[in-house]
């Protein structure tokens, strides 16, 4: 499946976003000079340049020469950083297609299945300077399917996608939409867990007897329950409250699954046993918009001195992806080290969506993923000059205000 | 005509005794602060290093770098400081509960007061009694006036007030009231009668809507009008028309005594406001105007500003998930080019309680989402002035708050790093020259 340039030229004209037409470029080698540039790998460089050729990073550091032929952006006095990362968002969606409120239980859906290429809100994560997205259906029943890792710009569609099985959503909580209680939520999942596991012992049984008889009866909800029982997969848990948060991990104590929480709001409250059993935490986004009590505003920075694997997210469109970036600057305003914010951005965010094999540093071999700034990367007054992905350049301010 | 407003603080000082003292006013009425040595912002002029705001009496005295500090004075070290003038949030729902925001049982209903809803006494039944009415969120965001209004779920949602954060007694806190009619145009209000299948149900019937009322408004003017011109032997006789309490509030705002304050934000219900304001010649402030950049030079020339939603999300409906379709193309650039344009606008935040997930995203928050206005293109100075004296000015209150002048209310903030950097907090409000908040380390 590609887009058609056609059709990406036209979207990018009806949104007025002046960006570089990804048909009219192949894949760049580029040079950025004199930057100040954070790898979220553990440096920070003073007047550092970094060289891309096909894509990927070839060489970094302060005393690095540029191939001939590689052309160089002058980025003195600038802020590099890499690109960033949304662990939790509903870009590609058609906002009606997010929830199945008619059932309760659909791990066989799939954001794959629906993912729009060219709908105009991926371009509001460029220019926010986000690259990579995990975009999957909503919390409206308890599981509304699976999620996909995408890149949110370039014109080969099947590129763009790093992981089309990103995890599976589950969401906690009352009235998922057949569900009455907490309770009942969290019932009806112990009951799926235990029938995947009943489901995999009947077909484990049938290809141990020699597959004599017909196979049992595909299920593929309880594929999807295998899959993550196996470690195969994983679970990404909307939830809010500490009780429900208790609740999953006491089911992860039972089944064993990989889990991250996300949203988390109350994480704060049960951080001991959270960081007990080494559970990641996509935290609330802290957004001005959702205006959330000073005590949830400290979480982040509380939670990564307790030691928690923590990545930001906007869940847009509830917080347009574009600010993905103000997340982590409210987080340094209630107490957390920049650095720690940066990499929860990025590097930590990678980690979560086991995609940091290819982005989410700037480090040789990794994905030509950055973004260039005009001042400290995270006050509020600094802006996004570019942002280039896999080397190309997918967003230009300059040539944005100019139009 | 205020009874409710007395009755209201009554019930609240029998069920609490201890808010009786609150009734007390708490200002010493002599006393004098001098707030010295800081980066004095006063916005009505340029910043000034190492300046002294004086104050006295509730009002303040002088600012300058050479002020003279009269003996007895309490001296407020500001050294390495900044001090602006409290901020001005020109639309919030703060202090009305998530239940009293709308009134659907009609598409309009002038006659209600945000007033009557308003409760800036912490939350209900919680906690220690506050010495006086105050609304800490706000006044930790260095916000000291703010403007309330029904929201924005039926076309004319009611009369709004300018109200200040804190104060020794409710009555105190009021500066302006009834400070203008608050109106609705566009999707969100036909959304809300479509769905229980009634009128106005599309965009067509909102607006016909409100001509409709408009001009009953003006039918009963002329009514009222004649009655009074009758000599006093036929009024004697015969009895005056019926009082109807929303015609009366229209009337205010058909005479031109408050404005109307229409949030409308695609450009074809922004021109349509534009053509009401302009038919029945009221003052017109629009509100939220998502594309008010598209038709800036139409806006500047009929004199009309522009309360702007937050810089950082254009969605002031307060929906979890935003109806995109009616915030057209957001651009973190608008209020540039609106200054460009010679429209006077301010920035609010339109705040509210959002979702499941907690209290109003309040105006603690208007100086960072302002701030995100200075990189994309205003100034610092611009920046604050539409969260201060601009505010002021197209809320009808700028004799009073807006700047760090003498003569105005010693509303004034101090804060302990640049006004526009993330990482800067405010350390003391003063409001009237009280210090009503003083941050915990």
């Amino acid at each position: 499946m590609r887009t058609s340039a056609a059709s990406l030229t036209l979207v990018a004209a009806l949104t007025l976003h002046v960006l570089v037409d990804p048909s009219t470029v192949t894949a760049q080698d580029i040079a950025l000079s004199g930057a100040t540039i954070h790898t979220a790998a553990g440096q920070i460089l003073e007047g550092a340049t970094i060289v891309v050729r096909e894509g990927k990073i070839t060489a970094l550091g302060t005393d690095v020469s540029v191939p001939d032929g590689v052309s160089i952006f002058d980025a003195s006095g600038k802020t590099v950083i890499p690109g960033m990362l949304d662990n939790h968002s509903h870009i590609g969606f058609d906002i009606r297609d997010v929830n199945e409120r008619s059932t309760t239980f659909t791990p066989r859906y799939r954001a794959i299945d629906v993912l729009s290429p060219d709908e105009r809100y991926w371009y509001d994560a460029v220019d926010g300077g986000v690259t990579t997205i995990v975009t999957g259906p909503g919390s409206g029943s308890v599981s509304s399917g699976q999620s996909a890792v995408v890149k949110t710009w370039g014109d080969d569609w099947e590129a763009r996608i790093l992981d089309p099985s990103g995890g599976l959503k589950i969401a906690m909580g009352a009235k998922r939409p057949h569900t009455g209680t907490s309770m009942a939520t969290t019932a009806l999942l112990r009951e799926r867990f235990i029938q995947a596991g009943e489901y995999q012992a009947q077909k484990d049984a049938w290809t141990e007897g020699g597959e004599e008889g017909p196979a049992p009866a595909v299920n593929l909800d309880l594929e999807v329950l295998a899959d993550i029982l196996r470690g195969d997969n994983r679970v990404r848990a909307h939830v809010h409250s500490a009780h429900d948060i208790l609740s999953l991990l006491r089911l992860k104590d039972e089944f064993g699954f990989n889990l991250t929480l996300h949203h988390a709001t109350e994480a704060y409250k049960v951080a001991d046993e959270i960081a007990a059993r080494e559970v990641p935490v996509v935290g609330v986004p802290l957004f001005i918009r959702i205006g959330l009590v000073e005590e949830v505003m400290r979480a982040p920075a509380y939670l990564v001195e307790k030691g928690i694997l923590f990545a930001f997210h906007t869940d847009d469109p509830v917080v347009m992806s574009k600010h993905q970036r103000y997340n982590a600057a409210l987080a340094i305003r209630y107490g957390m080290a920049p650095d720690d914010a940066l990499q929860a951005l990025t590097i930590n965010a990678a980690r979560i969506a086991q995609v940091d094999d290819r982005v989410g540093s700037l480090e040789v071999g990794k994905d030509g993923d950055f973004v260039v700034i005009d001042g400290p990367w995270y006050e509020l007054t600094s802006r996004i000059d570019r942002v280039y992905v896999d080397g190309r350049l997918a967003y230009d301010r300059e040539a944005e205000e100019d139009r | 005509m205020r009874p409710s407003r007395l009755i209201r603080v009554v019930v609240a000082a029998a069920a609490l005794p201890q808010v009786v003292t609150a009734l007390a006013p708490a200002v010493a009425a002599a006393q004098i602060v001098a707030i010295r040595g800081g980066t004095v912002y006063p916005v009505s002029s340029p910043p000034i290093e190492g300046a002294t705001v004086l104050i006295r009496d509730g009002a303040i005295a002088a600012v300058g770098a050479d002020v003279s500090v009269p003996a007895g004075a309490r001296v407020v070290d500001a050294t390495g400081h900044h001090v602006i003038p409290g901020l001005i949030d020109a639309m919030s729902y703060y202090g009305i509960a998530g239940s009293d925001l709308n009134e659907t049982a009609s598409p309009s209903t002038p006659h209600l007061r945000a007033i009557e809803a308003y409760y800036p006494f912490g939350a209900f039944g919680d906690g220690e009694p506050p010495d006086s009415p105050r609304s800490e969120d706000l006044l930790m965001g260095g916000v000291t006036t703010h403007y309330i209004a029904p929201a924005d779920a039926t076309v004319i949602g009611g009369q709004g007030a300018v109200v200040k954060a804190a104060a020794s007694t409710f009555d105190g806190l009021v500066l302006r009231e009834p400070a203008a009619i608050d109106m609705t145009i566009g999707q969100r209000p036909a959304a809300t009668f479509r769905e229980d299948n009634r009128s106005p149900g599309t965009r067509m019937a909102v607006i016909a809507h409100l001509r409709e009322q408009l001009l009953r408004a003006q039918e009963y003017q002329v009514r009222i009008e004649a009655w009074n011109a009758r000599p006093e032997s036929e009024r004697s006789s015969s009895p005056p028309p019926a009082r109807d309490l929303g015609l009366e509030a229209l009337g205010l705002m058909l005479r031109g005594e408050i404005p109307a304050r229409i949030q409308a934000n695609r450009t074809t219900e922004i021109r349509e406001a534009l053509e009401l304001a302009e038919e029945f010649g009221f003052h017109l402030i629009l509100d939220s105007g998502i594309s008010a950049d598209a038709v800036a030079a139409e806006l500047a020339s009929a004199g009309v500003p522009v309360v702007l939603g937050p810089i950082s999300h254009p969605f002031v409906s307060g929906e979890e998930i935003p109806d995109r379709d009616e915030y057209p193309s957001p651009d973190e650039r608008r209020a540039t080019r609106l200054q460009e344009a010679g429209v006077a606008y301010a920035i609010a935040s339109f705040s509210r309680s959002f979702g499941s997930l907690g209290p109003a995203g309040s105006g603690k928050w208007l100086l960072l989402d302002a701030a995100m206005a200075a990189g994309y293109g205003l100034s610092e100075a611009q920046v604050l002035r539409a969260i201060t004296l601009s505010a002021a000015e197209i809320l009808g209150v700028e004799d009073r708050v807006g700047s760090v002048e003498p003569g105005k209310d010693a509303d004034v903030v101090i804060l302990d790093g640049p006004p526009l950097s993330v990482t800067s907090w405010v350390e003391r409000v003063f409001v009237d020259g009280v210090e009503v908040f003083v941050r915990e380390p």
